[in-house]
Protein backbone atom coordinates (compact mmCIF):
# COMPACT_ATOMS: atom_id res chain seq x y z
CA UNK A 1 0.00 0.00 0.00
CA UNK A 2 1.20 3.59 -0.82
CA UNK A 3 2.66 5.82 1.54
CA UNK A 4 -0.06 9.02 1.63
CA UNK A 5 1.46 12.22 2.36
CA UNK A 6 -0.46 15.55 2.42
CA UNK A 7 1.42 18.97 1.43
CA UNK A 8 0.42 22.00 3.18
CA UNK A 9 1.97 25.39 1.91
CA UNK A 10 0.83 28.29 0.89
CA UNK A 11 2.91 28.98 -2.20
CA UNK A 12 1.90 26.85 -5.10
CA UNK A 13 4.99 27.19 -6.61
CA UNK A 14 6.64 25.41 -3.47
CA UNK A 15 3.94 22.80 -3.63
CA UNK A 16 4.42 22.16 -6.83
CA UNK A 17 8.33 21.40 -6.24
CA UNK A 18 7.71 19.06 -3.17
CA UNK A 19 5.16 17.34 -4.82
CA UNK A 20 7.25 16.58 -7.98
CA UNK A 21 10.16 15.76 -5.59
CA UNK A 22 8.39 13.18 -3.45
CA UNK A 23 6.49 11.64 -6.35
CA UNK A 24 9.57 10.32 -8.08
CA UNK A 25 9.49 8.40 -4.82
CA UNK A 26 8.12 4.68 -5.38
CA UNK A 27 5.56 4.09 -3.43
CA UNK A 28 4.65 7.26 -1.98
CA UNK A 29 1.44 9.69 -3.46
CA UNK A 30 0.37 12.94 -2.23
CA UNK A 31 -3.32 12.50 -1.29
CA UNK A 32 -3.87 16.45 -0.98
CA UNK A 33 -2.47 19.71 -1.15
CA UNK A 34 -3.75 22.17 1.49
CA UNK A 35 -2.79 26.06 0.99
CA UNK A 36 -3.48 26.93 4.76
CA UNK A 37 -3.47 25.40 8.24
CA UNK A 38 -6.91 25.67 8.66
CA UNK A 39 -7.62 23.49 5.31
CA UNK A 40 -4.58 21.38 6.39
CA UNK A 41 -6.63 20.52 9.66
CA UNK A 42 -9.84 19.57 7.36
CA UNK A 43 -7.76 17.68 4.48
CA UNK A 44 -6.01 15.18 7.58
CA UNK A 45 -9.24 14.23 9.23
CA UNK A 46 -10.85 13.58 5.61
CA UNK A 47 -7.83 11.97 4.02
CA UNK A 48 -6.30 10.37 6.89
CA UNK A 49 -2.71 10.70 5.63
CA UNK A 50 0.22 8.73 6.54
CA UNK A 51 2.93 12.03 7.01
CA UNK A 52 1.21 15.89 7.00
CA UNK A 53 4.15 18.24 5.46
CA UNK A 54 3.16 21.28 6.99
CA UNK A 55 5.02 24.85 6.28
CA UNK A 56 5.37 27.15 9.31
CA UNK A 57 4.37 30.27 7.66
CA UNK A 58 0.52 30.08 6.36
CA UNK A 59 -1.91 32.62 6.80
CA UNK A 60 -4.85 31.82 8.85
CA UNK A 61 -3.85 29.11 11.12
CA UNK A 62 0.89 29.27 11.24
CA UNK A 63 2.26 25.65 10.76
CA UNK A 64 3.10 25.28 14.90
CA UNK A 65 -0.79 25.35 15.89
CA UNK A 66 -1.91 23.49 12.60
CA UNK A 67 1.01 20.88 13.91
CA UNK A 68 -0.61 21.24 17.88
CA UNK A 69 -4.57 21.14 16.32
CA UNK A 70 -3.68 18.09 14.34
CA UNK A 71 -1.73 16.02 17.36
CA UNK A 72 -4.78 17.14 19.63
CA UNK A 73 -7.22 15.55 16.96
CA UNK A 74 -5.19 12.70 16.67
CA UNK A 75 -2.16 11.86 18.26
CA UNK A 76 -1.13 9.22 15.20
CA UNK A 77 -0.93 11.84 12.80
CA UNK A 78 3.19 12.39 11.82
CA UNK A 79 4.02 15.86 10.94
CA UNK A 80 6.63 17.24 9.51
CA UNK A 81 7.50 20.59 9.86
CA UNK A 82 9.03 23.11 6.94
CA UNK A 83 10.73 26.54 7.93
CA UNK A 84 13.02 29.26 6.92
CA UNK A 85 14.96 29.13 9.77
CA UNK A 86 16.43 26.94 13.00
CA UNK A 87 16.40 29.52 15.32
CA UNK A 88 16.64 27.78 18.57
CA UNK A 89 13.25 29.13 19.16
CA UNK A 90 11.80 28.02 16.31
CA UNK A 91 13.00 24.49 17.16
CA UNK A 92 12.00 24.84 20.48
CA UNK A 93 8.44 25.49 19.19
CA UNK A 94 8.03 22.83 16.70
CA UNK A 95 9.11 19.88 19.14
CA UNK A 96 6.45 21.15 21.56
CA UNK A 97 3.88 21.55 19.41
CA UNK A 98 4.70 16.98 18.36
CA UNK A 99 6.53 17.90 14.77
CA UNK A 100 8.47 14.43 14.38
CA UNK A 101 10.53 15.68 11.60
CA UNK A 102 12.12 19.22 10.84
CA UNK A 103 13.47 20.28 7.61
CA UNK A 104 14.66 23.66 6.41
CA UNK A 105 13.13 24.97 3.36
CA UNK A 106 16.38 25.55 1.93
CA UNK A 107 17.66 21.98 2.01
CA UNK A 108 14.48 20.41 1.33
CA UNK A 109 15.33 18.71 -1.83
CA UNK A 110 18.20 17.37 0.02
CA UNK A 111 16.41 16.08 3.68
CA UNK A 112 12.80 15.67 2.56
CA UNK A 113 12.56 12.29 1.27
CA UNK A 114 14.86 11.25 4.00
CA UNK A 115 12.55 12.85 6.70
CA UNK A 116 9.58 11.02 4.90
CA UNK A 117 11.50 7.96 5.20
CA UNK A 118 12.44 8.36 8.63
CA UNK A 119 8.86 8.72 9.68
CA UNK A 120 7.91 5.82 7.79
CA UNK A 121 10.25 3.58 9.33
CA UNK A 122 8.85 5.17 12.88
CA UNK A 123 11.77 7.34 13.71
CA UNK A 124 12.05 10.86 13.61
CA UNK A 125 14.13 13.12 11.02
CA UNK A 126 16.18 16.55 12.52
CA UNK A 127 18.39 19.36 10.74
CA UNK A 128 21.69 18.45 12.45
CA UNK A 129 21.56 21.65 14.31
CA UNK A 130 18.23 20.51 15.84
CA UNK A 131 20.12 17.27 17.07
CA UNK A 132 22.83 19.10 18.35
CA UNK A 133 20.58 21.13 20.28
CA UNK A 134 18.50 18.42 21.68
CA UNK A 135 21.67 16.35 22.41
CA UNK A 136 22.87 19.81 24.44
CA UNK A 137 19.46 19.70 26.20
CA UNK A 138 19.86 16.10 27.13
CA UNK A 139 23.43 16.63 28.38
CA UNK A 140 22.07 19.49 30.51
CA UNK A 141 20.07 17.19 32.56
CA UNK A 142 16.50 16.84 31.06
CA UNK A 143 16.04 20.31 30.10
CA UNK A 144 15.46 19.61 26.49
CA UNK A 145 16.35 23.12 25.46
CA UNK A 146 16.98 26.22 27.11
CA UNK A 147 13.88 27.97 27.30
CA UNK A 148 15.93 31.26 28.62
CA UNK A 149 14.96 33.59 25.60
CA UNK A 150 11.71 31.29 25.43
CA UNK A 151 8.70 33.76 24.38
CA UNK A 152 5.76 33.40 27.04
CA UNK A 153 2.76 31.64 25.42
CA UNK A 154 1.27 29.33 28.16
CA UNK A 155 -1.44 31.80 29.31
CA UNK A 156 -3.70 31.59 25.34
CA UNK A 157 -6.13 28.63 24.54
CA UNK A 158 -5.29 27.62 21.03
CA UNK A 159 -8.88 29.62 20.23
CA UNK A 160 -7.22 32.52 21.32
CA UNK A 161 -3.65 31.78 19.31
CA UNK A 162 -6.03 31.28 16.42
CA UNK A 163 -8.03 34.76 16.87
CA UNK A 164 -4.03 36.17 17.48
CA UNK A 165 -3.41 35.46 14.46
CA UNK A 166 -5.74 36.60 12.63
CA UNK A 167 -6.16 39.74 14.37
CA UNK A 168 -2.10 40.35 13.46
CA UNK A 169 -2.62 39.71 9.67
CA UNK A 170 -4.96 42.49 9.54
CA UNK A 171 -8.72 41.24 9.77
CA UNK A 172 -11.43 42.68 11.71
CA UNK A 173 -13.34 41.01 14.77
CA UNK A 174 -16.36 40.66 11.88
CA UNK A 175 -14.03 39.10 9.35
CA UNK A 176 -12.62 36.98 12.13
CA UNK A 177 -15.66 35.73 13.35
CA UNK A 178 -16.62 34.48 9.76
CA UNK A 179 -13.75 32.50 9.54
CA UNK A 180 -13.91 30.83 12.81
CA UNK A 181 -17.37 30.31 12.23
CA UNK A 182 -18.01 32.53 15.77
CA UNK A 183 -20.56 35.14 16.33
CA UNK A 184 -18.74 38.72 16.44
CA UNK A 185 -19.11 39.25 20.58
CA UNK A 186 -17.52 35.99 20.98
CA UNK A 187 -14.59 37.16 18.81
CA UNK A 188 -14.75 40.44 20.75
CA UNK A 189 -14.55 38.44 23.91
CA UNK A 190 -11.64 36.12 22.73
CA UNK A 191 -9.89 39.59 21.82
CA UNK A 192 -10.47 41.45 25.11
CA UNK A 193 -9.33 38.10 27.01
CA UNK A 194 -5.96 38.21 24.72
CA UNK A 195 -5.21 41.67 25.54
CA UNK A 196 -5.76 41.24 29.05
CA UNK A 197 -4.05 37.92 29.38
CA UNK A 198 -0.91 39.35 27.43
CA UNK A 199 -1.05 43.42 29.01
CA UNK A 200 -1.03 44.51 25.54
CA UNK A 201 -2.73 47.70 24.84
CA UNK A 202 -3.57 47.86 21.09
CA UNK A 203 -3.27 45.92 17.83
CA UNK A 204 0.00 47.06 17.04
CA UNK A 205 1.23 45.37 20.70
CA UNK A 206 -0.73 42.64 19.13
CA UNK A 207 1.07 42.45 15.97
CA UNK A 208 4.35 42.66 17.37
CA UNK A 209 3.41 40.02 20.27
CA UNK A 210 2.80 37.37 16.92
CA UNK A 211 5.29 38.58 15.08
CA UNK A 212 7.86 37.58 18.09
CA UNK A 213 6.62 34.71 18.95
CA UNK A 214 6.24 32.82 15.78
CA UNK A 215 2.70 33.12 15.43
CA UNK A 216 2.98 35.26 12.21
CA UNK A 217 5.95 35.77 9.72
CA UNK A 218 7.01 38.82 7.85
CA UNK A 219 8.84 39.81 5.12
CA UNK A 220 11.62 41.70 6.06
CA UNK A 221 11.76 44.41 3.69
CA UNK A 222 14.19 44.30 0.93
CA UNK A 223 18.00 45.51 0.87
CA UNK A 224 18.41 47.12 -1.61
CA UNK A 225 22.22 46.84 -2.83
CA UNK A 226 24.11 49.95 -4.64
CA UNK A 227 24.40 49.10 -8.36
CA UNK A 228 27.90 48.00 -7.45
CA UNK A 229 27.45 46.32 -4.95
CA UNK A 230 27.50 42.25 -4.59
CA UNK A 231 25.32 40.99 -1.18
CA UNK A 232 26.69 37.63 0.23
CA UNK A 233 24.30 35.91 2.27
CA UNK B 1 12.60 27.28 -32.77
CA UNK B 2 11.93 26.31 -28.67
CA UNK B 3 11.94 29.45 -26.09
CA UNK B 4 15.23 28.08 -24.14
CA UNK B 5 14.86 29.40 -20.54
CA UNK B 6 17.31 29.34 -17.41
CA UNK B 7 16.05 29.06 -14.13
CA UNK B 8 17.77 30.43 -11.49
CA UNK B 9 17.11 30.15 -7.31
CA UNK B 10 19.15 29.20 -4.37
CA UNK B 11 16.40 27.01 -3.45
CA UNK B 12 16.65 23.57 -5.21
CA UNK B 13 12.83 23.31 -4.73
CA UNK B 14 11.84 26.29 -6.20
CA UNK B 15 13.75 25.18 -9.18
CA UNK B 16 11.95 22.21 -9.24
CA UNK B 17 8.57 23.88 -8.98
CA UNK B 18 9.13 26.07 -11.80
CA UNK B 19 10.54 23.29 -13.88
CA UNK B 20 7.13 22.23 -13.27
CA UNK B 21 5.17 24.58 -14.04
CA UNK B 22 7.18 25.48 -16.99
CA UNK B 23 8.00 21.81 -18.78
CA UNK B 24 4.39 21.37 -19.53
CA UNK B 25 4.41 24.09 -21.87
CA UNK B 26 5.12 22.85 -25.51
CA UNK B 27 7.89 24.76 -27.27
CA UNK B 28 9.57 25.54 -24.49
CA UNK B 29 12.65 24.58 -22.74
CA UNK B 30 14.55 24.44 -19.62
CA UNK B 31 17.93 24.43 -20.43
CA UNK B 32 19.56 24.95 -17.13
CA UNK B 33 19.45 26.01 -13.63
CA UNK B 34 21.73 28.15 -11.38
CA UNK B 35 21.80 28.70 -7.44
CA UNK B 36 23.59 32.35 -7.29
CA UNK B 37 24.15 35.15 -10.08
CA UNK B 38 27.38 34.09 -10.47
CA UNK B 39 26.75 30.88 -11.73
CA UNK B 40 23.69 32.53 -13.77
CA UNK B 41 26.21 34.53 -15.76
CA UNK B 42 28.49 31.20 -16.39
CA UNK B 43 25.47 29.44 -17.48
CA UNK B 44 23.89 32.59 -19.70
CA UNK B 45 27.41 32.16 -21.16
CA UNK B 46 27.82 28.73 -21.86
CA UNK B 47 23.64 27.97 -22.42
CA UNK B 48 22.42 31.13 -24.23
CA UNK B 49 19.07 31.36 -22.90
CA UNK B 50 16.41 33.16 -24.64
CA UNK B 51 15.17 33.90 -20.85
CA UNK B 52 16.25 34.25 -17.37
CA UNK B 53 13.83 33.28 -14.33
CA UNK B 54 15.66 35.13 -11.58
CA UNK B 55 14.94 35.24 -7.85
CA UNK B 56 16.25 38.60 -5.75
CA UNK B 57 17.52 37.24 -2.67
CA UNK B 58 20.73 34.82 -3.11
CA UNK B 59 24.35 33.86 -1.53
CA UNK B 60 27.24 35.17 -3.67
CA UNK B 61 25.64 37.91 -5.75
CA UNK B 62 21.82 39.03 -5.61
CA UNK B 63 19.31 38.87 -8.83
CA UNK B 64 19.47 42.58 -9.44
CA UNK B 65 23.55 42.87 -10.12
CA UNK B 66 23.10 39.91 -11.89
CA UNK B 67 20.78 41.29 -14.00
CA UNK B 68 22.73 44.31 -14.76
CA UNK B 69 25.61 42.18 -15.50
CA UNK B 70 23.63 40.69 -18.16
CA UNK B 71 22.81 43.16 -19.80
CA UNK B 72 25.61 44.67 -19.61
CA UNK B 73 27.84 41.80 -21.41
CA UNK B 74 24.80 40.81 -23.63
CA UNK B 75 23.94 44.26 -24.60
CA UNK B 76 22.37 43.56 -28.38
CA UNK B 77 21.34 39.99 -28.49
CA UNK B 78 20.99 38.80 -25.22
CA UNK B 79 18.03 36.71 -22.67
CA UNK B 80 15.63 38.41 -21.31
CA UNK B 81 15.63 38.80 -17.24
CA UNK B 82 12.24 37.96 -15.36
CA UNK B 83 12.09 38.58 -12.13
CA UNK B 84 10.41 35.81 -9.57
CA UNK B 85 10.78 36.77 -6.03
CA UNK B 86 9.25 36.91 -2.89
CA UNK B 87 9.66 40.95 -2.70
CA UNK B 88 6.10 42.02 -3.33
CA UNK B 89 6.48 45.66 -3.51
CA UNK B 90 6.87 48.45 -6.25
CA UNK B 91 9.98 49.54 -5.10
CA UNK B 92 11.73 45.98 -6.09
CA UNK B 93 9.74 45.78 -8.96
CA UNK B 94 10.70 49.29 -9.76
CA UNK B 95 14.73 48.44 -9.10
CA UNK B 96 14.07 45.41 -11.19
CA UNK B 97 12.79 47.07 -14.14
CA UNK B 98 15.98 49.66 -14.06
CA UNK B 99 18.71 46.85 -13.65
CA UNK B 100 17.11 45.85 -17.16
CA UNK B 101 14.56 42.97 -15.87
CA UNK B 102 11.65 42.51 -19.10
CA UNK B 103 9.14 41.29 -16.17
CA UNK B 104 8.26 40.80 -12.68
CA UNK B 105 6.24 38.03 -10.91
CA UNK B 106 5.61 37.34 -6.91
CA UNK B 107 6.38 34.02 -6.03
CA UNK B 108 2.86 33.80 -4.09
CA UNK B 109 1.28 34.30 -7.51
CA UNK B 110 4.00 32.33 -10.10
CA UNK B 111 1.79 29.40 -10.44
CA UNK B 112 -1.32 32.43 -11.87
CA UNK B 113 1.35 34.22 -13.50
CA UNK B 114 4.04 32.90 -14.93
CA UNK B 115 3.42 30.97 -18.22
CA UNK B 116 1.99 34.35 -19.30
CA UNK B 117 5.01 36.38 -18.00
CA UNK B 118 7.61 33.77 -19.83
CA UNK B 119 5.20 34.20 -22.71
CA UNK B 120 5.19 37.73 -22.66
CA UNK B 121 8.55 38.66 -21.98
CA UNK B 122 10.30 35.97 -25.16
CA UNK B 123 8.18 38.08 -27.10
CA UNK B 124 10.22 41.19 -25.46
CA UNK B 125 7.19 42.43 -23.94
CA UNK B 126 6.84 43.94 -20.42
CA UNK B 127 4.99 41.42 -17.47
CA UNK B 128 4.38 43.24 -14.22
CA UNK B 129 2.34 41.71 -11.76
CA UNK B 130 2.46 42.45 -7.96
CA UNK B 131 0.61 39.79 -5.52
CA UNK B 132 -1.59 42.79 -3.84
CA UNK B 133 -2.54 43.68 -7.94
CA UNK B 134 -5.37 41.78 -8.58
CA UNK B 135 -5.02 42.07 -12.51
CA UNK B 136 -1.16 41.68 -13.87
CA UNK B 137 0.06 44.61 -16.37
CA UNK B 138 1.30 43.36 -19.52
Amino acid sequence: MKLRILLADDHELIRRGLSALLQKHEGWEICGEASDGRQAIEMAKQLKPDVVIVDIGMPHLNGLDTTRQLLQHDPHFKVIVLTITDSDQVIREALDAGARGFVLKSDAARDLVAAVEALQNKRMFFTPRVNDLVLAGFLEKGHAISRSEAPDLPTLTAREREVTQLLAEGKSSKEVAVLLNLSTKTVETHRSNIMRKLSLHSIRDLVVYAIKNNIIQIQMPPQTPRPTETTVA
Amino acid sequence: MAVRILLVDDHPIVRQGLRTLLEGRSGWQVVGEASDGIEALDKVETLQPDVVVLDVTMPRMNGLEACRLIQRKQKTSGPEVLFVTQHDSPQMMREALEAGARGYVVKSNAARDLLEAVEAVSQHREFTALARSPLASC
